[in-house]
């Protein structure tokens, strides 16, 4: 009994944030369930129930099909790019030299401004026309024509995938940044005193330390980048055709510009399914492989 | 441990539970209490001061004129103004608004939501109110439904083509043309004195598209579609040979690329106002800022050609109409304002204030001498056409696929029978939903 007591002191110092956790994300994603079987059409207040309907329709929407391939491709594009480059700007950010406070400034500053900005100036650089700064750039050093950065299927999503790699990277090095400074000095000192070099030293005492790190930092990349919609929205709008259209995007369209709200729900909770299932398919694969390195 | 977390599972899902049970309760209450706020009276023959509540899309400077004169008129009368930028947040502000009964007394219908507003009996018949009498026909049509109206509209807007005079003489062009072959001819003569001919950001249903769709099936057929939204024509019929002239005229041609899809619309103005660019789809809008970046150049608007000559038409449409709200306490002040607005004073003010092009019986708009063509031969002569306002249901979806199809021309993927196809088909689901 004393310990139930206990237990209840301590969640009633949790019920503000649960109030606030349920209002905001359980309240709208069980409303999204309900609502993911009727025809609810965001103006009138009556709708009918529809069965499954909403969820068979996902499935031949030509829409949701390339959003899902595109989505995936921009995920793992970024994911992949950001931990690249993430990891060795950490090391060059640990170094001590006169600017490093100034450097690890610079690089975390894209990560502040919101994606919708950074990829709106994206557009001046990327603009497909000659007077597009990298056209201009490209035309002066190098003589090179135009390039359509944005309006070309296979470049207008490696182009989203840049930039969003741009923003962001920054960002997960001071991520990768805080771990490193967490690992003891000994360690290094210790190979020294074997005769390790210095690849030898990152081999095996920095990236073993650092797995913990990247499963954060990775899923992070992968979360965010599944909900992805601001930057291929403000550098494309989803175009050409439905090359770079994300399945945010494609929730949004049919749910808001097209009031099909029924549709919307629909594919927003099959969408909470596929998010959720790779997340803990990457957690448990980088513990695992977090307990293996160490 | 796990007794802790099933606690906690537990008590979100009551917590959802309850939230959701209050979501699910209809909220009859009427939470609209803008026009009760200053109740008190002040004398029997004064009249109540009343708040009004305005949602718009034209900001508060732009509507001040107006607002300023109504005041001065009626000074019991008082403002809760609200805006959001056209269209999308504008509509989605409204929807809100309506779903939780909190919509203002007078808000805006659009091209974009007409259908929703009139079909949701969200807005109050205004057809018999004398002050619409001044409407013209083309206006009415897309605020009504069933020979009924239920927004006063007194603005319009017509886009063509800016082209520049001096480009065009220097390759030779000396008269307009007159079908889309000469059009065409004129394309090509400017690309071979080193010239970009036209640049077109290919963003929505484009101003030529549109144009081109009244220049070549509404001059033959005024009701087509009428016809295709009761099941009797199909996007195929009318829009493939459209579709099929503009890919063959101007993409085999390679006077538009793919590349143009990415432009932003600051970028085509500013390329036409530095004379890198001879033609680029615009309205009354992009007149000032092309001419605040070279005051020397020299332009003008003109009407897309058809197939044969004499069938020029323009992309536009009628301005947004004001609404009454349904459930508004205020509805004689409501009535009072649209009143206010349609009178030459308030047509005045609503000119100066939102620079918009006002269309009423009786009132002659001053225009811009190089928009005069699509004022005079367009928007006065009904020779404009947009998609949106005669679609009558499901317009966002299809110009979405208009828009993606169309989209995929550019860059090879499908032919134009293949993108009618795809909207006939897009109409077909979208029915049975």
């Amino acid at each position: 009994m004393a310990k139930f007591v206990r237990q209840l002191q301590f969640l009633l110092f949790l019920l503000p944030i649960l109030a606030i956790y349920s209002l905001f994300t359980i309240y709208p994603l069980v409303k999204s369930f309900f609502l993911s079987f009727t025809n609810f059409d965001g103006y009138t207040k009556t709708y009918d129930f529809v069965g499954l309907k909403n969820y068979a329709r996902i499935f031949v929407d030509d829409a949701i099909t390339s959003a899902i391939s595109y989505t995936l491709f921009f995920t793992f594009g970024k994911a992949l790019l950001v931990t690249l480059l993430a990891i060795p700007l950490a090391m060059i950010l640990d170094q001590k030299f006169l600017t490093r406070n100034f450097h690890r400034a610079i690089f975390f500053f894209p990560s502040i401004p919101s994606g919708l900005l950074l990829a709106y100036i994206w557009g001046f650089i990327l603009a497909p026309i000659s007077s597009g700064v990298l056209n201009n750039v490209l035309r002066e050093l190098f003589n090179f024509g135009p390039q359509p950065w944005l309006s070309d299927p296979l470049l207008a999503k490696l182009s989203t995938i840049v930039v969003a790699t741009w923003a962001i990277t920054g960002w997960h090095a001071v991520l990768y940044l805080a771990f490193l400074q967490s690992i003891p000095k000994d360690y290094y000192e210790a190979a020294s005193i074997d005769g390790a070099n210095r690849l030898q030293k990152i081999r095996f005492i920095t990236f073993p330390l650092l797995a913990p790190a990247m499963t954060v930092s990775v899923m992070l990349l992968l979360t965010g980048g599944l909900k992805v919609f601001e930057i291929p929205f403000a550098l494309t709008k989803g175009g050409p055709g439905y090359e770079t259209y994300s399945i945010t995007q494609v929730i949004v369209q049919r749910g808001i510009s097209e009031t099909q709200y029924g549709l919307a729900s629909a594919m927003s909770i099959v969408f909470f399914l596929i998010v959720l299932a790779i997340a803990i398919f990457q957690v448990t694969v980088m513990q695992r492989r977090e307990q293996g390195l160490q | 441990m796990k007794k802790t977390s099933l606690l906690l599972l537990i008590t979100v899902l009551c917590l959802s539970v309850v939230l959701a049970a209050c979501g699910n309760t209809s909220n009859t209450g009427n939470t609209n209490n803008e026009g009760s706020t200053n109740n008190a009276t002040k004398g029997e023959n004064q009249p109540k001061p009343v708040k009004l509540s305005i949602l718009a899309w034209n900001n508060e400077k732009e509507m001040k004129p107006l607002i300023d004169g109504f005041k001065e008129k009626y000074p019991h009368i008082t403002f809760d103004f609200q805006f959001a930028p056209p269209v999308a947040d504008y509509v989605a502000k409204l929807q809100t608004m309506l779903l939780s009964d909190t919509a203002p007394d007078i808000f805006m219908i659009a091209a974009e939501n007409r259908n929703e507003i009139i079909d949701g009996d969200f807005a109050l018949d205004l057809t018999d109110e004398p002050f619409m009498k001044i409407m013209l026909d083309s206006n009415k049509s897309m605020v009504s439904k069933d020979g009924r109206t239920y927004a006063f509209s007194q603005s319009g807007w017509a886009g063509g083509l800016f082209y520049n005079k001096e480009l065009f003489q220097k390759a030779g062009i000396t008269q307009l043309p007159e079908t889309w072959d000469e059009f065409i001819e004129a394309c090509l003569k400017l690309k071979e004195i080193g010239v970009i001919p036209l640049y077109d950001r290919m963003h929505d249903i484009t101003i030529m598209q549109s144009a081109m769709f009244g220049s070549n099936v509404l001059s033959k057929d005024p009701t087509f579609d009428e016809k295709l939204f009761k099941g009797e024509a199909t996007f195929a019929e009318g829009w493939t040979e459209v579709l099929t002239m503009w890919k063959e005229g101007l993409i085999d041609n390679k006077i538009l690329t793919p590349d143009m899809i990415g432009m932003t619309s600051d970028q085509v103005a500013t390329e036409f106002a530095l004379g890198n660019v001879a033609m680029f789809p615009g309205g009354p809008w992009n007149i000032g800022p092309v001419e605040e970046m070279n005051p020397d150049i020299d332009f003008e608007i003109m009407g897309i050609p058809g197939k044969e000559p004499g069938n020029k038409y323009y992309n536009g449409a009628p301005g947004t109409g004001f609404a009454i709200n349904v459930k508004t306490k205020n509805k004689e002040e409501a009535m009072l304002f649209l009143e206010y607005m349609a009178s030459h004073e308030g047509l005045k003010q609503f000119e100066e204030g939102t620079g918009g092009i006002i269309t009423v019986q009786g009132y002659e708009s001053e225009v811009d001498p190089r928009y005069l063509p699509a004022y005079r031969d367009g928007l006065m002569a009904s020779k404009i056409y947009l998609p949106m306002v005669t679609w009558n249901r499901h317009q966002e979806a299809l110009r979405n696929q208009f828009l993606v199809s169309y989209q995929d021309i550019v860059v090879g993927k499908i032919t134009p029978e293949q993108a009618t196809a795809s909207l006939d088909n897009k109409l077909k689901e979208m029915d049975n939903k």
